[in-house]
């Protein structure tokens, strides 16, 4: 799943899968604007056929706080 | 739906247009809502489609400031066509959830208000700026406060909608520049539910979900398309399993799948929706291998074809390649490839049309009849803002054509033949009934023109009213019946002594009449009327007008640098199979 997870963001985000870690947020992607933000979340919602709640949604600050709602939904992006 | 990219897809892509067209657009954005993403949707697809799309966002519901403020970045951006995208929350503000705090009376008040205070924001634009302006409908929500009792509520909430619905479309009705998208429709066919997503209003003002608004940027492309005159002309069709189920070849003429059962009934269908695009001027044609006397027998005797042999501008039914009949098809017609759409089951017939002529739509016809009708319903090539007379009668003129080249083929000389045509050529200034013909060929012709300039109605209408500019065009009649009108001319004085053709162009259905000697002797002779001494003109050289390049050379024009000109001494004689009327 996280190769599903890193193809969407490193779409979305504009950044190289191998960039891509954990603590990597709207401060240190320079396309994560707030509207990408939600573009992010969308694709994400369509790829893994899933809703984020709006509290989830404002809570996402950066990949970690993603990959954490995810697996609350059953979905596990480490493996 | 038909199949769309991811928004992000469209951020990307669009980031990746280098390409620079020839053909230039200006789409100025201007919404009550978050519309973000939709200008890299309208770049990527025009782009696709060869068009350099620059696009301006007014910032974020600030529709009236914009407007109303000529000195706007709005303005200053001169947009072709501006999109006003309108949504009822917006419009209605806290009356969209209580409509019923106000007694009927007041509703109608605030209906009629609001359709004031957009009435009054469309005409301030068009006033002051030479954008066509595209406004959606507002959309009426499923819900009313009422619920099921709302059909039972005077001037409801969805009356209210419809009722501003309404009156905006009647006002602009005849407009050339206001033009009205039904936003609802859009709505009707990609459900509310899917369209409108709570989640995303809520975190965004988005009222329209990112998952739709590609579909959303596709149906505003049909304004692009139609703006900029680049609606297809004309269907080539397959007959076996497109026009008809099964091989009249093989299953005979009782055989084939035709009629109103399942599945001849899908085929039934596919013709009558190609039949009401024939009806509104798009032009149809065959090209088929068969035996032409098994698939004219169908054409002309089954009982259940729609379509019948006075459709069809041009028939090839035989086993050359469809290459090569295409090639013949688009000489018939007189055609440019560009403008052809072809229809055909056969996916190796499709690529081989594909690799010699990439600039036709080649439709990826599913493999099942019964989407053929989507499919078609679904194309945004045909969009028109604009549907004259000519279009209507486009089929009677081709039949009319058809009998021209009979009678050529029957002739033993070029003279002969036109002078058996009984050519009456009409010249009029241009004026409001024949202005939307007159843009139309403007913004369409490409092969039989001088200088391939385009104006939009506005700018004709500027000229018909500086005195400094003779817009006139032509109109033919032969033994067959009325050509409508299929030339323009315009002349521009330069001074006293000198006239400039600044346009001179000719719908290529009448080339090779001699239509242009006619005028050419109507502008030298009018010119000398009128004392002018010397007629300029240009020939500016395209990719496609070819055919008209000997023009001033063949009426004696001289090249004198870039330009050409004419010292007028004599008056000049018509042809004598040529008779002019000037009304």
């Amino acid at each position: 799943m996280s190769k599903k997870l890193y193809e969407i963001i490193s779409k979305v985000m504009k950044i190289d899968i191998s960039t891509i870690s954990d603590e990597l947020g709207p401060e240190t992607i320079e396309n994560w604007t707030s509207f990408n933000g939600y573009v992010l979340l969308n694709e994400l919602e369509t790829g893994f056929n899933i809703k984020f709640t709006i509290d989830e949604a404002m809570d996402v600050k950066n990949i970690a706080d993603i990959k954490r709602h995810l697996k609350n939904k059953g979905i596990n992006s480490n493996e | 739906m038909p199949e769309e990219n991811s928004l992000s897809d469209y951020i990307n892509k669009s980031n990746e247009i280098t390409k620079i067209f020839d053909r230039k657009i200006r789409i100025a954005l201007v919404s009550s809502f978050t519309i973000n993403g939709l200008s890299e949707i309208l770049k990527v697809k025009s782009a696709e489609r060869n068009i350099s799309c620059m696009v301006y966002e007014s910032p974020y519901n600030q529709y009236s400031q914009e407007i109303l403020n000529k000195k706007s970045n709005l303005y200053k951006f001169l947009p072709d066509i501006t999109f006003l995208i309108l949504d009822t929350r917006n419009i209605f503000g806290e009356i969209f959830r209580f409509p019923y705090s106000i007694s009927h009376l007041e509703r109608a008040k605030i209906i009629e208000n609001k359709i004031n205070e957009i009435k009054n924001l469309l005409d301030k634009y068009i006033e002051n700026s030479n954008s066509k302006i595209i406004i959606t409908k507002l959309n009426i929500p499923s819900f009313s406060p009422n619920g099921i009792f709302e059909s039972k509520t005077e001037y409801g909430f969805h009356n209210m909608i419809e009722d501003f619905n309404k009156q905006i479309t009647k006002i602009y009705l005849n407009s050339e520049n206001v033009f009205v998208y039904d936003f609802d429709k859009f709505i009707t066919k990609n459900g509310e539910d899917n369209v409108f997503n709570y989640s995303q209003f809520f975190f965004g003002d988005l009222k329209i979900s990112m998952d739709f608004l590609p579909t959303f940027g596709q149906d505003l492309m049909k304004y692009v398309i139609a703006y900029l005159g680049l609606t297809k002309k004309c269907i080539v069709l397959d007959l076996d399993n497109t026009l008809w189920g099964g091989i009249v070849g093989e299953d005979g003429f009782n055989g084939i799948k035709l009629g109103p059962e399942p599945p001849g009934n899908a085929f039934m269908e596919f013709q009558r929706v190609l039949l009401s695009l024939h009806q509104r001027g798009t032009i149809l044609a065959i090209n088929s291998k068969n035996n032409f006397e098994d698939a004219i027998k169908v054409i002309k005797e089954h009982p259940y074809m729609i379509l019948k042999e006075e459709h069809f501008a041009s028939m090839r039914i035989n086993w050359n390649d469809k290459v090569s009949n295409m090639k013949g098809i688009i000489k018939e017609i007189n055609i440019g490839s560009d403008s052809l759409v072809f229809i055909d089951d056969d996916p190796v017939n499709r690529e081989f049309v594909k690799s010699v002529f990439p600039e036709i739509l080649v439709v990826n016809l599913s493999d099942d009849p019964s989407s053929y009708v989507y499919e078609i319903e679904n194309l945004i090539d045909f969009s028109v803002l604009k549907i004259t007379d000519e279009d209507k009668n486009r089929g009677k003129m081709y039949l009319q054509q058809k009998k021209i080249i009979e009678l050529e083929k029957t002739s033993t000389d070029l003279q002969t033949f036109l002078s058996q045509l009984n050519l009456k050529i009409i010249i009029k200034d241009v004026d409001e009934f024949t202005l939307p013909r007159v843009s139309q060929l403007i913004l369409k012709t490409n092969q039989f023109n001088l200088t391939t300039k385009r104006y939009q109605e506005m700018d004709i209408e500027k000229m018909i009213k500086d005195s400094n500019f003779i817009v006139t065009c032509v109109q033919v009649e032969d033994k067959f019946g009325d050509n409508g009108i299929v030339g323009v001319f315009i002349i521009e004085k330069e001074n006293q002594k000198e006239w400039r053709i600044d346009t001179f162009l000719m719908s290529c259905r009448i080339m090779g009449r001699d239509i242009e000697k006619g005028i050419m002797a109507h502008i030298i002779n009018k010119a000398k009327e009128n004392n002018v001494e010397k007629i300029n003109a240009d020939f500016i050289p395209t990719q496609k007008n070819k055919p008209i390049e000997n023009l001033l050379s063949d009426h004696e024009f001289k090249k004198d640098g870039e330009s050409w000109t004419y010292i007028i001494n004599s008056e000049i004689k018509l042809p004598e199979y040529l008779s002019i009327e000037i009304k």
